[in-house]
């Protein structure tokens, strides 16, 4: 007998048939009530996936393989399959996870994507961290983008990394992807913008089990948001040592610059950061700690080009 | 002054571990102790011009590790009265240099080139900030001169010119044929 375990996905709105992390909650609540028991994921209603939604699913599945043993994946039409399977999803999970589509006839069909800045990368270590970074920016320069804007997305991506894999003490590392995203602007600046979203999620500790190791920072780990909104600022590291826990802060800034957003899960706790502003809620546990960077790109770049072509005319 | 005075120049671009985007503490780590050997093998008061400018992105961690850790080893005199000189334009490059060393209340000498005008990234007490840019202006003067020159007596201005050289922004000497007996004489660093 196979446990199904529902997704949460909506039905109506901006985010209809998104799959995103908040998606997986209902699953990683079900899971721990079917342990040692094969399970399937419903995703049956999913229409499209983004980089924190497949992190997530990611890090779902290695919580989910060793508990429950055997895991299924229901798949429907085209698109997502062949989505997943552009983000090298069955490259990593393929031998780990059954699923009703045939993933080698994707495979044969597989064609380029894109928008793709980085697939699904599974790493462990601090070392691997600038291997990515290279071959990212390999691919951010051959698709012209500015040094700036390379810069923006690389450094972003190598401090969230390097925290994963560093406070972690994740058992299965962490996963990142990266994608680029024409016409979808958050904050809705411009139509014809482009949107980098960045997203890592591991399963370690957590950012308040980080902090705690800190006896200073007591008073601001008594809550999962209290830990998130108190690791955002300059200077705030587990470990305490000057000059450490700046990484984050930093990629709240370029966020910042960029017009995009910082958002952290971790444990019972979501932050959203937008330089100006911080949202925070209460949100079912996850095991580990999830970011997503937004950095919206050709929008605000192209408003302020066109601006000084006029005034220079 | 780099004509006369010792020094080494370190392209971080071309050197250990380096290329052209420098990421993550492990790289710092590598690059520090690449550049702390440089400086060790330095004579007395000798420059170590750490040349950026082939470099494209450097993130916290590894400005940090790279930067942060040795200019604050050397304004803890781990290498005696060496100095540390960033060689960098003025650009983004430089925030995450700034920011880690503002976090470690230090600062550091930066040029476009070695010898050329120099600038201060990081942090430096307002009340030095005067007096450094005096020396800097002066190329080398005596602690009487800048004293009178800043209206300070001269414990004072020994004080502050003492701070600016354990931070490791200046150079300083001792000037045994001083009339009246010893007397420092401080100099830039560019």
């Amino acid at each position: 007998m196979k446990t199904l375990l529902q997704l949460d996905i909506r039905h109506r709105g901006a985010m209809s048939g998104v799959l995103t992390l908040g998606s997986l909650d209902p699953a990683f609540t079900a899971a721990a009530e079917v342990e040692g028991e094969p399970v399937v994921l419903d995703l049956r209603s999913v229409e499209f996936v983004e980089p924190a939604g497949l992190c997530g699913l990611a890090a779902l599945l290695e919580f989910l393989i060793p508990r429950n043993g055997e895991v299924g994946l229901a798949l429907s039409g085209r698109n997502v399959p062949a989505y997943l399977e552009r983000m090298d999803f069955f490259r990593v999970f393929g031998d780990r996870v059954r699923t009703n589509v045939d993933v080698a006839a994707l495979e044969e069909r597989r064609r380029g994507n894109p928008g793709t800045l980085q697939e699904l990368v599974n790493f462990h270590s601090e070392e691997e961290i600038p291997g990515i970074i290279n071959r990212i920016s390999e691919i951010l320069e051959k698709k012209e983008y500015r040094l700036r804007e390379r810069a923006a997305i690389c450094a972003t991506l190598s401090e969230i990394c390097a925290n994963a894999v560093e406070h972690g003490h994740s058992p299965f590392g962490a996963y990142a992807a990266v994608q680029a995203y024409q016409h979808i602007v958050s904050g809705g600046r411009s139509s014809r913008g482009e949107e980098v979203i960045v997203a890592i999620a591991d399963g370690g500790v957590g950012v308040r089990g980080t902090l705690s190791r800190n006896p200073k920072y007591a008073e601001h780990t008594a809550s999962d948001n209290d830990a998130l909104r108190h690791a955002l600022k300059m200077g705030v590291s587990g470990t305490g040592e000057i000059g450490r826990g700046g990484g984050l802060a930093v990629v709240g800034q370029i966020s910042t610059r960029a017009g995009g957003s910082l958002s952290l899960r971790s444990g019972a706790g979501r932050i959203s950061y937008y330089g100006d502003r911080t949202n925070s809620r209460n949100v079912p546990p996850f095991p580990g700690t999830f970011v997503r960077v937004s950095l919206p790109r050709i929008a605000v770049s192209r408003q302020r080009s066109d601006a000084s072509e006029k005034a220079r005319s | 002054m780099a004509e006369d005075r010792e020094h080494a120049i370190y392209d971080v671009a071309s050197g250990e571990a380096g290329g052209k985007l420098m990421v993550t503490r492990g790289t710092g780590r590598r690059v520090r102790e690449a550049l702390g050997g440089v400086l060790e093998s330095l004579p007395a008061s000798g420059v170590l011009y750490v040349d950026t400018r082939g470099v494209e992105l450097m993130d916290y961690s590894f400005a940090d590790e790279a930067l942060g850790i040795l200019v604050s080893r050397v304004a803890a005199g781990e290498y005696g009265d060496r100095r540390v000189v960033l060689v960098e334009e003025d650009r983004e490059l430089l925030e995450n240099v700034e920011a880690s060393l503002r976090q470690r209340d230090l600062a550091m000498i930066r040029a476009e080139k070695p010898g050329a005008k120099p600038e201060i990234v990081g942090e430096v007490p307002e009340h030095l900030l005067e007096t450094l840019q005096e020396i800097q202006d002066a190329g080398s003067i005596t602690n009487a001169d800048l004293a009178a020159r800043l209206g300070l007596n001269h414990t004072a201005m020994n004080n502050r010119a003492t701070r600016l050289f354990k931070l490791g922004l200046i150079h300083r000497h001792k000037n045994t044929a001083a009339p009246g007996g010893r007397q420092y004489s401080y100099e830039g660093i560019s």
